[in-house]
């Protein structure tokens, strides 16, 4: 493909410097991957690469409000919002942070050094992290001091508008040794392209609850990259839950860097009409004695189609390596269709490692045993896909994140067809 | 009087095989009737062809309940009109909360008949109260449905729910399988107290054992998808003695 066909197009994007200019350079010469691309075999970008689209890169809106949605469930979480519009940060939104974060932004800040970070945690050489990099729409680092446990949530709200504009917020989150921090992600905007780019990094002993929601509108696409370092003896318990958009692909990249450190990297995707979600991770145990737990949960409805494809890597000195993995996919309808594609790649000899995937219906015998009882089939329905997806979000501590996300799964239920709650 | 419960000249189906070939039964309200019989008699086949299962064909004959036929209903109408089936294997329900559970069922029914939602405080009271009895304690019902549950405490759970649906026509199949006999006293006098001369009860068994514990107005031995012999709870003491052997050729 010619780079000026490329969507969006960068042509106009001149005088970056550093790691943005290499990203621009990367982006030019390969732009997105084919479906001769393995990674990208399950997931085709045709309804990306069709549309003309301009990237946000200009401005910044202070004083806009968020939807309602979100300050409702902001105020249930009594967490702070950080608002963007179109990927540029609201930098009033910054004013009250939790006490001991401290946020850098690309606004007013030199942003190059920490760019540089963020491509050194984010996917190598991955199509959104080219492309988000070079076209940063905003840059923002919310870093936490060494030993300082913040609980209140934060939450960033990132919605937009426009179909033929693309956003490309930038975020790294950097937590000091023995520190902590809540992080939400809120996805919903009415915008041709999403492209959030994400950088986490743990120092030793550290702990970071994570979790976010893709609920983008019908007609938006979203395409995420994610990377996360985790040190010594340190907790990420991430989980993101994708029910928006007409196609979304969430990737995240973990390397065990410390021993001992855990990773929950647990996900649910809900499809309807004829959207498309995709979970991809790749789980790299680069040292050992780590730990990293993956729970997928799909629900499809319609003509949806759900791909989980994660791989697990154990290096070659990563003994007593524990990496669980389970995919379980449910389909409502006979065209709805679900890809699994789990893979273990385990260099060392002393490991404990599991993977499954698994695709089915409703249980008949379960469905028979709750309508013998007199509850009628649709609330039996619902009372069945309820069941499977909460078995997931038990895994999230964090109750205000707990709670956030099952906002998404009771309110994407209600709307199953054929259900009442 | 219009019987409770008339099965007239019922034959059903699993697949393309006949299974129950002419079944006629009436239970007026009050009675109990238990229905024994070999392995393969059809027993099992009839429990869910009276609750409605899906792939259980009925091919000819009718049920009717209180004079109405419940053929056409799905399993939920006919357990709002009054059916309840405990069941041979009860089946577990991962992440479904055993008390909201419970409340849905109750629930579903008070909805058909125009009533309030039951109030969640009164209803922890009144489940916790029936399963006292039961020897269900709080642990156990706030699992998910049958989940971690013994194979006793799954049948007890059963007769938990016929409590608190109050069925006027309860179908108890092999309800002792897999029963101690402590765990068999406890749920048959479970049962017995749900005795009323509003309720009906078919209790389906293999054994007599249970018989001696939950008492039948009426026993019939079910051999080859028909009803070979009926009598009074004599006859379930002869087939203990004799076994099933002959009751065919008897036919």
């Amino acid at each position: 493909m010619l780079a000026s066909t490329m969507q969006p197009n960068l042509d106009q994007m001149t005088g970056l410097g550093g790691v943005r200019s290499d990203a621009l350079a990367r982006w030019q010469a390969s732009g997105w991957p084919d479906a001769n691309v393995e990674a990208w075999r399950f997931t085709r970008l045709g309804a990306v690469v069709a549309r003309d689209l301009v990237p946000a890169i200009q401005g910044g809106e202070t004083g806009r409000e968020t939807s309602a949605t979100i300050a409702k469930i902001a105020a249930e979480m009594q967490a702070h919002v950080i608002r963007f519009y179109n990927g540029m940060i609201d930098v009033a939104s910054l004013d009250g942070l939790p006490d001991g974060m401290v946020a850098t932004h690309s606004l007013t800040s030199d942003f190059d050094a920490i760019a540089a970070e963020v491509a050194g945690l984010a996917p190598n050489d991955h199509p959104v992290g080219n492309l988000s990099l070079a076209a940063m729409s905003s840059g923002l680092r919310l870093s936490v001091a060494a030993g300082v446990q913040i609980t209140q949530p934060v939450l960033l709200a990132f919605e937009g508008d426009g179909e033929n504009v693309s956003a490309h917020p930038v975020l790294m989150v950097d937590v000091g040794m023995g520190g902590a921090a809540v992080i939400a992600e809120w996805h919903q905007s009415q915008l041709g392209l999403n492209a959030p780019l994400g950088a986490l990094r743990l120092a030793d002993k550290a702990r970071l609850d994570y979790a976010k929601v893709q609920a983008e509108g019908a007609d938006s696409v979203h395409l995420a990259a994610t990377g996360i370092a985790l040190g010594e003896e340190s907790v990420f318990a991430g989980f993101s839950i994708s029910a928006g958009g007409q196609l979304a692909r969430l990737e995240t990249h973990v390397t065990l860097t410390g021993e001992t450190a855990e990773c929950g990297l647990s996900a649910i995707y809900l499809g309807r009409d004829k959207q498309h979600h995709d979970i991809t991770t790749y789980m790299d145990h680069a040292v050992g004695h780590c730990h990293s737990n993956q729970i997928i949960r799909g629900v499809l409805d319609d003509a949806s189609r759900g791909v989980f494809q994660g791989k697990v890597h154990v290096a070659p000195d990563a003994q007593k390596t524990d990496g669980q993995q389970m995919s379980r996919a449910l389909l409502l309808s006979r065209k709805a269709e679900a890809d699994a594609k789990p893979e273990l790649e385990i260099y060392a000899d002393d490991v404990i490692c599991a993977h499954g995937a698994t695709v089915g219906e409703l249980d008949e015998t379960q469905l028979f045993y709750l309508t013998s009882r007199g509850i009628p089939k649709a609330k039996a329905r619902a009372m069945l896909i309820g069941a499977f997806l909460d078995d997931a979000i038990d895994v999230v501590d964090n109750a205000a994140l707990a709670s956030m996300l099952r906002h998404i799964s009771d309110g994407w239920m209600a709307d199953v067809k054929g259900v009442s709650l | 009087m219009t019987a409770l419960l008339e099965i007239r000249d019922l034959h059903a189906s699993v697949g393309d095989t006949p299974i129950l070939k002419g079944i006629n039964l009436t239970i007026n309200a009050g009675e109990i009737h238990a229905i024994m019989g070999p392995n393969g008699s059809g027993k099992s086949t009839m429990s869910y062809v009276l609750s409605g299962r899906n792939g259980y064909e009925v091919t000819s004959g009718d049920v009717l309940m209180n004079g109405v036929s419940m053929l056409e209903m799905e399993p939920d109408e006919r357990a709002r009109a009054g059916m309840f089936l405990a069941f041979q294997y009860p089946v577990e329900l991962p992440g479904v909360g055993g008390m909201s559970f419970l409340r849905a069922a109750v629930n579903a029914r008070r909805i058909e008949a125009g009533e309030d939602e039951v109030d969640q405080l009164e209803f922890v009271k009144m489940v916790r109260a029936k399963a006292k009895i039961l020897g269900i304690n709080d642990e156990m019902l706030k699992r998910a449905v049958n989940v971690g549950f013994s194979g006793g405490e799954k049948k007890r759970y059963e007769i938990l729910q016929m409590a608190l649906l109050e069925p006027m026509m309860a179908v108890l199949d092999e309800t002792d399988s897999g029963l101690d006999v402590d765990a068999l006293k406890i749920v048959s006098e479970g049962v017995n107290l749900l005795r009323d001369p509003a309720r009906s009860m078919l209790v389906i068994t293999h054994y007599q054992r249970l018989l001696d514990y939950i008492v039948p107005d009426y026993v019939h031995i079910l051999s080859g998808g028909k009803i070979r012999k009926s009598g009074d709870k004599s006859l379930a003491l002869e087939v203990e003695e004799q076994g099933y052997a002959g009751i065919d050729d008897a036919a």
